[in-house]
């Protein structure tokens, strides 16, 4: 009697621990409302990878600014990805989040109905926004609906070279042009290796060379493609049907060969300790100075660019924000008001981008803009994942080396006059009934992709093994759902 | 009445047994039963809304998707390679992992100069504090093409160096020789223990009717070490499935020539899901690996448990 009495009671009390534990996990959320004063205290998380000393002073500064002129302050919180990931695979509560194209995805969330749907709002709560973000409203456009504003920076990316003028001008007197081709860099490979042959002339490590395939629009990682040219409807092609890429793998592969690169480089993290390497790759934008500083390298920094500027959905997509489908009405309207300042208020974007003036930055005389010591040791942070790119400050390197205070008007001239567009009218690969054989593929492509990108291994060989491989795995049924997805899209959106 | 005062001083004694578990309890309660609920997240499609809670979000907002997220594992045509290379490994480690440390500390229990065998011991110990990340650029520094130890070497002999990175055969051995390297320490320690806690008038009987030393080890040190072996033995079979990432991933530096011979389930999962957050597919993978640990778990406890009873742990 007594020891059932005693079971019972033991069953009881685990019953009470299990539930008090799950009814500890179910509300879990808890959310801020309106403080008193009808300010709205935001809850932002965005992207990066490392928290600035004096991140907190800073939003301070920005909050008193916001909070006057319209009544919303934030809680700013840098997240590594894989944090970002947890946060949003939890259901954890949060108003403002940083989505893009390549982490965090915006179309896959924006499907899923995790982000508030801000079409009608944007134009209703701020149409200043909605002005200035135009044409690339675009990118943030599916099925017709807005869950995002794309955030305006360097929309397409051009790839470039970056090579010691003082060594190939001044000692070789070889002219380093504008542009050239990717191939055309040989010469310059050729000539350094003549005169140090122990050394490796072409910065490589393990990821490869940086936006290296970015003249194909990517619709599954680097391995499936549609080419921004061509003949006829676009087309979905695995990597190696593209002939200009294989023409730059086999390059590689000599350039290998050749003692041009380090005979480790896929095992090698890093080469930015070795400021002697002559030839080094960027993505960036015409006019970026922040290669060119003699001082950072010990020599003058030439670029010449080689790609681009391609734009596609992909790259338009490079950094935005969205707000949390959870919220109400009136913080969803907040978050559309915050995101308006930091896209048309230049004294309050620049708080975010550079600290506060006099302590982390100084203007200059042709308002651009030079970090201080403090500034640069205290808070150092990207610019794009916290808003508007284009509508802050532009960053001069040094007193002695002005950077052109107009540059983002040029670029996006630039944009206009040259760029090659995408011809998929901002297509989306809805993965998720293929996602098995996607992560099947993803895996085999790991295997080859460091030693491929690297021009460790020769593609004639490697490529042949992959494709046998991922043919198995069901390359052809992936290909099909793709260019029937692709086909049908293009036809019910044909202008 | 005799008895009812037995059993409650027994049950006291109990009482403050259980006081004492009580921390370990509650740890394995909250950090091994509770989050079994997450074994669900293999067996559906996962979908979070956002705001929701976690356990709301798995449980009514998910679809059953049934095996659907194990299929990745099985797609790749190298799925039998790779089970194949996780199962060599393990199946090496496992004996090598025996042996070694226990070879090692008869050995050691024998040298009686204090000072030399601890400093052994530490020497042996150490490795297994440090991260796979140092250990991998402490392997490069050896194995570097152009300035590694050993290439300097092979060029100092008149020989050419080897491009060990682009060189499969060499691997299965550096990677056996590596794992053990660093793991042995670690088990040595708790072998040597078990023979230091061995009655020492065994073995001064047995000089008396004068046994050699390999006739002790075999006689007397073995047999007392076998409950030790077999706990070791059967704790380590129910990881048969799993691999050490850091020394599959980190010491070969992911470097693609070697992948057939580096490649484990823990890589291949690596590999296939790091560009998408799938935590579905993740969940399937090791909901695999901990199944399958399991069963071998049960399976050779009840096989030691029939040979010698004295030895099975459950």
């Amino acid at each position: 009697m007594r020891q059932s009495s005693s079971r019972k009671g033991k069953i009881f009390w685990s019953i009470l621990a299990v539930t008090g534990l799950a009814a500890g996990l179910m509300c879990g959320c808890g959310r801020r409302e309106a403080s008193g004063d009808g300010v709205v205290n935001l809850r932002w998380v965005t992207y990066g990878t490392s928290v600035p000393a004096d991140l907190k002073e800073v939003i301070e500064a920005a909050n008193a600014y916001s909070a006057r002129e319209i009544g919303v302050t934030v809680d700013l919180e840098i997240q590594p990805s894989e944090m970002l990931n947890l946060i949003m695979a939890s259901g954890e509560y949060y108003d403002m989040v940083f989505t893009c194209e390549w982490l965090n995805s915006y179309d896959t969330n924006a499907a899923k109905g995790l982000y508030y749907d801000i079409t009608d709002l944007v134009k209703e709560e701020t149409p200043a926004l909605y002005d200035t973000i135009g044409d690339y409203w675009e990118a943030a456009e599916l099925d017709g609906h807005l869950y995002g504003v794309p955030t305006l920076k360097d929309m397409g990316s051009e790839m470039m070279f970056r090579l010691n003028a003082d060594y190939f001008e001044g000692e070789k007197g070889m002219e380093i042009p504008e542009r050239m081709a990717f191939g055309e860099i040989e010469p310059y490979l050729a000539a350094y290796k003549e005169d140090f042959p122990y050394k490796y002339p072409l910065a490589m490590d393990k990821a490869g060379i940086p936006g290296f395939t970015n003249f194909l629009e990517r619709v599954i990682s680097t391995i499936i493609y549609i080419p921004y040219e061509g003949e006829g409807s676009p087309r979905a092609i695995p990597l190696w049907e593209s002939e200009e890429l294989m023409k730059r793998y086999r390059l590689l592969h000599q350039w290998y060969e050749a003692g041009y690169i380090a005979p480790d480089a896929s095992a090698v993290e890093s080469t930015t300790s070795d400021k002697t390497i002559p030839v080094r790759f960027g993505v960036a934008w015409r006019g970026y100075q922040g290669y060119s500083n003699p001082a950072d390298w010990g020599f003058q920094v030439k670029t010449s660019i080689y790609d681009g500027p391609y734009l596609s959905r992909a790259t338009e997509q490079g950094a935005m924000l969205a707000i949390c489908a959870a919220c109400s009405e009136e913080r969803a309207r907040a978050a559309l008001r915050y995101i308006e300042l930091l896209n048309t208020d230049r004294t309050f974007r620049d708080i975010l981008a550079y600290g506060i003036e006099g302590k982390h930055f100084d203007y200059l005389e042709n308002d651009t803009v030079l970090r201080t010591e403090t500034g640069i040791s205290r808070y150092m942070v990207p610019l794009y994942p916290m808003g508007s790119v284009v509508n802050s400050s532009v960053e001069s390197v040094s007193r002695d080396f002005l950077a052109d205070p107009e540059q983002w008007k040029k670029v996006y001239e630039g944009y206009e006059e040259y760029a090659i567009r995408s011809r998929t009218k901002g297509f989306v690969y809805d993965k998720t009934r293929k996602e098995d054989i996607i992560a099947a593929i993803t895996a085999i492509y790991n295997n080859y992709a460091t030693d491929l990108r690297t021009g460790t291994s020769d593609p004639d060989v490697v490529i042949p093994k992959m494709r046998q491989e991922m043919e198995t795995a069901g390359l052809a049924e992936l290909m099909e759902d793709i260019q029937q997805q692709l086909d049908e899209y293009l036809d019910t959106n044909r202008d | 009445m005799r008895k009812s005062s037995f059993s409650r001083s027994r049950r006291r004694e109990n009482r403050q047994l259980r006081l004492m578990a009580l921390p370990a309890v509650i740890w394995f309660g909250l950090f091994c039963y509770l989050p079994l609920f997450g074994i669900f997240f293999a067996f559906k499609e996962f979908t979070p809304v956002p705001g929701r809670s976690l356990l709301e979000n798995l449980f009514i907002h998910s679809p059953w998707v049934g095996l659907r997220n194990f299929s990745y594992l099985f797609r790749n045509p190298q799925s039998l390679a790779i089970l194949g290379n996780t199962l060599f490994y393990n199946v090496i480690f496992l004996v090598a992992g025996i042996v070694i440390p226990v070879f090692l500390a008869v050995i050691l229990s024998e040298i009686h100069q204090k000072k030399f065998t601890g400093l052994v011991q530490m020497a042996l110990v150490l490795p297994y504090f440090l991260s796979w990340v140092i250990v991998g650029y402490c392997v490069y520094g050896f194995l570097a093409t152009d300035q590694g130890q050993i290439n300097s070497i092979l060029r100092f002999l008149g020989r050419e160096g080897i491009q060990w990175y682009q060189s499969p055969q060499y691997w299965r051995l550096i990677l056996i020789l590596v794992g053990i390297w660093k793991s042995c320490g670690y088990s040595l320690v708790i072998y040597l223990c078990s023979i230091t806690a061995i009655d020492r008038t065994l073995y001064e009987s047995a000089s008396l009717d004068g046994a050699t030393f390999w006739q002790k080890v075999r006689f007397i040190t073995l047999p007392m070490l076998r409950p030790t072996i077999a706990t070791i033995f059967i704790l380590s079979i129910g990881s048969l499935l799993s691999s050490d990432f850091g020394l599959f991933y980190q010491v070969p530096m992911d470097s693609g020539a070697l992948q057939e011979i580096t490649q484990t389930m823990d890589v291949y999962v690596y590999k296939a899901l790091m560009q998408q957050a799938n935590f579905s597919f993740s969940s399937a993978a090791a909901f695999l690996q901990s199944a399958v640990g399991c069963v071998l778990l049960i399976v050779s406890n009840v096989i030691i448990r029939k040979v010698d009873p004295a030895s099975a742990l459950l």
